[in-house]
């Protein structure tokens, strides 16, 4: 019955041939740091669930947001949980892919014909800090609102526009309610954007180009 | 062993990957659901007693309105609600408590003591010292709280 099905689904969809050359790819003998990527995968997808319900009764509001948090964590049922997740998952985003990112210039893995895989990853990574600085911001206490006032300061030093770009970061003159939403939009919609259409093209090339092998020593 | 299926290691780590594949996702989904539907299965409030005030200002026969405020907690926002209901005592043993609400739709009601009734300015409904329909459009009477007295202080229920 399920294989009629399937059968089916795959005249009509050819899901086999994708899922074969996704998941039963040759790959060369590798070791595993090789699985690093796959590691930083399963934090951004954990990131994306409990992000996702977290948004269920977070409110990005001065008046609301710390206590709205405070309800997650000490009212909803696993929302210590969930809150937790998403705190820790977070770290492991940034450790995870940091780490993939050295296995593949410690092997060289970014040479020829990877380049692309390569910069789509610096971006990445660039998206993974931008999405842990401003979702640091969110939970409104005292320790968001002075590592934000601390950390949106670095923009300032930027010769010339310096001042310009602070105020565009945090939406006028000082830390207002307006830094708390437009910090709450681009956690939520920005970033997942960016990151969706970057991974895309760098899971795209990384099973069609196929992985690198390791480095052979010179006999 | 003709017979016996092998299970081979690559089809051994195969189901393996699911197996914790499938642990992951029971481990955050059974979660995530309780997470989503845990504040809409609270249970419902009124279950306090709201004190109202003395059972002396009570006047024997004819329904007398109380009003206080209470705070009501939504989520993690906490509202101050206006409660009041007409308490009627025939002789100052039993008591009654109704809400001042029109079963109607939900217009406010006022007794009028020189036509013995409450009357709803909104449709024209009038009810007895009851609180049962006597004429218009309500379905039923007015609803009623629990009450009971205690150290002559008024308490109700339900609201």
């Amino acid at each position: 019955m399920v294989v009629k099905l399937t059968d089916w689904l795959d005249e009509r969809v050819g899901w086999r041939s994708i899922w074969d050359n996704v998941f039963k790819r040759k790959i060369p003998y590798v070791n595993w740091l090789y699985t690093l990527g796959s590691a930083t995968l399963l934090a951004v997808i954990n990131q994306g669930v409990t992000g996702i319900l977290l948004t269920i009764y977070y409110v990005p509001t001065p008046d609301h947001a710390y206590d709205s948090v405070q309800y997650i964590t000490t009212q909803v049922p696993a929302g210590w949980m969930i809150r937790g997740l998403h705190h820790w998952g977070a770290s492991a985003m940034v450790v995870l892919s940091f780490l993939h990112m050295l296995r593949v210039i410690f092997l060289g893995s970014y040479k020829y014909p990877r380049e692309v895989t390569w910069f789509t990853g610096v971006f990445l990574f660039l998206t993974t800090i931008g999405f842990g600085f401003t979702g640091y911001l969110l939970p409104w206490d005292q320790k968001a609102y002075w590592a934000t006032t601390v950390g949106t300061q670095i923009v300032a030093v930027t010769p010339l526009v310096g001042n310009w770009l602070l105020r565009v970061v945090l939406g006028g003159a000082e830390l207002s309610p307006l830094t708390l939403t437009r910090f709450y939009g681009t956690h939520v919609w920005i970033l997942p954007a960016a990151l969706l259409l970057l991974l895309g093209i760098h899971l795209y090339l990384v099973i069609s180009i196929g992985i690198s092998e390791m480095p052979k020593q010179r006999e | 062993m003709p017979d016996e299926k092998v299970l081979e290691r690559k089809g051994f780590l195969g189901l393996v990957t699911w197996a914790i594949g499938g642990l992951i996702s029971l481990g955050l989904g059974i979660p995530a659901i309780s997470y989503l539907i845990g504040p809409s299965l609270q249970k419902p409030e009124g279950q306090d007693w709201i004190r109202l005030g003395s059972s002396k200002k009570v006047e024997f026969g004819k329904p007398t309105l109380f009003k206080t405020t209470i705070q009501r907690q939504t989520g993690w926002i906490v509202n101050d609600e206006e409660v009041s209901a007409y308490i009627y005592t025939e002789g100052g043993r039993e008591f009654i408590a109704f809400s001042n609400i029109c079963s109607h739709l939900s217009c406010r009601v006022r007794w009028i003591d020189d036509q013995d009734q409450f009357f709803c300015p909104c449709h024209n409904a009038v009810f007895d010292r009851n609180g049962l329909v006597v004429s218009g459009p309500p379905p039923r009477p007015l609803d009623r709280y629990q009450v009971k007295i205690e150290d002559d202080q008024i308490y109700i229920q339900g609201v």
